[in-house]
């Protein structure tokens, strides 16, 4: 980890437990629910024992989840994705990459591609072709955590991207811009850092490459072989080019460097400096994917109060989070049920909204989006989820690792292990507000009402 | 531009108030479109309506001589003026034209029409005519891509239906969300409510988490407001049928608060290729039953002055009817708008039967000039941009500008 860039600043120093910044339950939580979807009780323990580093560790090397009975995952993955595909029914496609991100040994992955499927934001509803999405969706998977530019160069060349952005209509003489401008614009520099010019040239750069029989191609014939000036590199530039050019361009360091502090830190944490600092190191390393996120995972800015509470989950983590750890995916509910609600919650996966992908952040928290939430809480605490309908048994979850389950120590219990404290006077909040004569069905709203209060959303 | 700063801000005018209608109505999303904002709401008749059994030209010679199965018996017609009347089956429209909230703009189409139901329809959603931009960005995207602002909350257009959401709603940025069940409005757990009502006092005006805790707070006051609007019923009750629980939904949506400033929705069953005199008179008698309740339910709300409906098809049918008594696709139609700001009656020129291209009606009116007039007059945002040349406005408003 040694790293001259990163030395402007002192954000990305490695996190040592102090007596102002212990190692404690609340920044295990924090590291758990921002880089794989929460972890349960058992897990929590066995990393508040073993210190930050073997902590961070574990999730680097997808050992972060105690392993439960699915040794055979992988085998069942692929059969869940098989049937999903030939079914042709998207819900069943989406069905499969929640079974994969609530039960996968290596959460941290499944959240890189849950990013990269909002950084190369592709949908379904044009691509119209399932086993394309869910190729996609495994080169989010091999390439997430490599050099960036290849998983850039395996994403844009693949058929999902090329049909997405019209691609296949981008020809000399008949330029189309759509690829060539959020190639610039969303998958590399960002906004600002090219003109129009660069982005006319570029489409002229890309006319070639087109789809046959499900795979890329590339058509001399099509190619307009004329003299192009793209950000200040003169010549027959072709597609090959253009991404070089493109990856070696500082903007583009510095946007990765911005989509990771975004994914795992969240709002206003990173301050612009510490961004470009980041940026700086990712040059150094090859725009090395796996080395940015363990930069931020063992840094003392993603350990600090600075950055507590920062961070809005999106639907997927949270609504995964929640059941990984309560404990409640042996049996794993319905994930088609999931699925439904975390589209309801807004993210409709392999349906992002348009290029740009969701916005994240604040854009969780629209109106109908928060019902849903609020509604998905009511909906697990009943066991609704399950088919056929299985309460969870949270009344022995909870003797089993407090001792007690009594309504205020469930409810506090609950409360530290989803966010990881118990602030005052919340406990006594959530008891008023649920109201019920039967004890059990007390205890599952009060989680239902735990769920749906402010605190649970943010890590 | 809307930066963060100001949104920020926007956001801590929020937290001064704990009275959470004000919060639903104030908060930073509202800067997108804010509840009081003018509001499209597109009803797309699916499969090609047969404009001719729809505004009968019932004095017409050509009409009856075309129509020898299908011929409607103008005793029975709701009489516009001496010589356009709508279907028997449109009472309740007549009624709403009577009233001087209907306006029908007749054979609208555009220039070399297609007879494809699904290229057709993609020249209405997109205003274009490149078939490689049909997979792209409608024009109600585009035009939402413009007044957009980052960092936005809500959708800024909502398709009420079982289906995708159409093209004509895509955006490049902007973002169109689709809502099929009132149920996704409403709180299962009243209590969450009670709960999140608890502010931690000690927060921050402008922090993270007071946003997250006001936001959640009006979402959960909305639902129960929205449930006991619903449950409350507007004293005006709509027709059973499929259209008129989507403009009843929307209905409840502008009730509510909503601030998405497009809605749309579909009645689909237009393809009328036999046998088409009771089904296309039932999907007319729907139409015009929900167009006249959704226009009743927004009066009693008060809400009509922000309300414009626009409905329209991918193309009418051919003047002659086929040998199963039915209709073949055609060209141009008529376009209905109703609402209070719409100017009722009879626009654009009525279709010529005896000047007939291969046995199609000419266009009298291309119909970006019919989006032009809405883009411009009615959502105020410039059309210029999103059709890609200027379209002369229709006089179809009452009020401009504003």
């Amino acid at each position: 980890m040694t790293n001259t860039a990163l030395a402007s600043t002192d954000a990305w120093l490695l996190y040592e437990p102090t007596d102002s910044a212990p190692w404690n339950v609340r920044r295990i939580v924090r590291l758990h629910r921002r880089a794989g979807f929460a972890a349960n009780w058992s897990e929590i323990q066995r990393d508040l024992a073993d210190g930050p580093g073997p902590a961070v560790e574990r999730l680097l090397c997808g050992q972060a989840r105690e392993v439960h009975t699915h040794s055979d995952f992988e085998t069942m993955a692929r059969t869940i994705g098989d049937a999903a595909q030939a079914s042709g029914n998207p819900d069943r496609l989406m069905a499969w990459w929640l079974y994969r991100i609530l039960l996968s040994s290596d959460p941290l992955t499944e959240r890189l591609a849950l990013m990269w499927h909002n950084h190369f934001a592709t949908s379904n509803r044009k691509v119209q072709d399932l086993v394309l999405m869910r190729e996609q969706n495994e080169l989010f998977r091999a390439h997430g955590r490599g050099p960036f530019g290849e998983l850039l160069g395996e994403v844009v060349k693949h058929p999902a991207m090329l049909v997405w952005l019209d691609a296949d209509s981008n020809r000399k003489g008949k330029p189309n811009e759509n690829l060539a401008r959020e190639l610039m614009e969303l998958f590399t520099l960002g906004i600002g850092n090219y003109t129009e010019r660069d982005v006319k040239d570029a489409a002229r750069a890309f006319s070639g490459w087109t789809i046959t029989s499900g795979g890329f191609q590339y058509k001399p014939t099509w190619h307009d072989d004329g003299e192009k000036e793209i950000l200040g590199h003169v010549g027959d530039l072709n597609g090959e080019a253009l991404l070089d050019i493109l990856l070696e361009h500082p903007a583009t360091a510095r946007r990765l460097a911005w989509r990771l502090c975004q994914t795992l830190l969240g709002e206003d944490v990173a301050l612009d400096a510490d961004i470009d600092a980041l940026a700086a190191g990712m040059i150094e390393h090859d725009l090395d994917i796996a080395w940015g996120v363990e930069t931020i995972l063992r840094s003392q800015l993603f350990f600090s109060d600075a950055a507590c509470g920062r961070r809005i989950s999106g639907p997927t983590e949270w609504a995964v989070a929640v059941l990984h750890a309560l404990e409640l995916c042996d049996p794993p509910p319905s994930t088609l049920l999931v699925a439904e609600w975390v589209s309801r919650m807004g993210q409709e996966l392999f349906y992002p909204p348009n290029v740009g992908g969701w916005s994240e952040g604040r854009a969780w928290y629209a109106s109908r989006m928060l019902v849903a939430r609020a509604n998905f809480a009511a909906t697990l605490a009943t066991g609704s989820l399950w088919q056929p309908t299985r309460a969870p048994a949270l009344q022995q979850l909870v003797e089993r690792h407090r001792g007690a389950s009594d309504l205020p120590s469930a409810t506090a219990w609950f409360a530290e292990l989803l966010w990881g404290h118990v602030p005052d006077g919340t406990v006594a909040e959530i008891l008023s507000a649920t109201e019920s004569n039967d004890g059990n069905e007390n205890l599952a709203n009060a989680l239902a009402v735990l769920l749906a209060r402010p605190e649970s959303h943010l890590t | 531009m809307f930066t963060r700063r100001q949104f920020l801000k926007a956001g801590s005018l929020v937290s001064l108030s704990p009275l959470v209608p004000t919060v639903w109505a104030r908060t930073a999303r509202a800067a997108v479109a804010a509840p009081d904002s003018k509001v499209l709401v597109v009803v797309q008749l699916d499969g090609g309506n047969d404009g001719l059994n729809t505004v009968v030209p019932f004095t017409d010679d050509a009409y009856h001589r075309a129509r020898n199965k299908l011929r409607l018996d103008p005793e029975k017609l709701h009489k516009l003026d001496d010589r356009l009347a709508l279907n028997e089956s449109m009472r309740a429209a007549k009624e709403v034209f009577d009233d001087g909230r209907l306006a029908i703009v007749q054979g609208v189409g555009y220039p070399n029409p297609d007879r494809s139901h699904f290229r057709s329809m993609r020249i209405w959603q997109t205003a274009s005519f490149d078939d490689a931009a049909h997979n792209q960005y409608g024009w109600m995207g585009r035009a939402l891509d413009g007044s957009r602002i980052e960092g936005g909350n809500e959708a800024s257009a909502i398709y009420v239906g079982q289906e995708e959401v159409p093209v004509a709603m895509w955006g490049r940025r902007s973002v169109a969300t689709a809502i099929s069940r009132a149920d996704d409005l409403k709180l299962l757990l009243p209590a969450a409510r009670a709960s999140a009502v608890n502010v931690p006092s000690a927060v921050p005006a402008d922090s993270l988490q007071q946003f997250v805790t006001q936001q959640m707070l009006g979402a959960y006051t909305a639902a129960e407001r929205f449930e006991s609007r619903a449950a409350t019923a507007s004293p005006v009750s709509y027709p059973d049928s499929q259209l008129a629980p989507r403009l009843k939904l929307i209905a409840q949506l502008l009730r509510s608060g909503s601030s998405a400033r497009v809605y749309y929705t579909q009645q689909s069953g237009y393809d009328t290729h036999a046998a088409q005199l009771y089904t296309h008179a039932s999907l007319l008698r729907e139409l015009a039953g929900a167009l006249k309740a959704f226009a009743e339910d927004l009066r009693e709300a008060g809400l009509d002055q922000r309300v414009v409906v626009l409905a329209f098809s991918e193309f009418g049918r051919r003047v002659a009817e086929n040998a199963s008594a039915g209709t073949d696709h055609g060209v141009a139609g008529p376009v209905f708008l109703a609402g209070t700001p719409v100017r009722g009656g009879l626009h654009g020129a009525p279709p010529n039967l005896t000047d007939l291209d291969a046995g199609d009606i000419k266009m009298t009116t291309d119909f970006r000039q019919v989006y032009a007039t809405l883009l411009d007059e009615w959502l105020q945002i410039p059309s210029i941009g999103i059709l890609g040349e200027e379209f002369t406005s229709l006089p179809l408003l009452r009020t401009v500008g504003g």
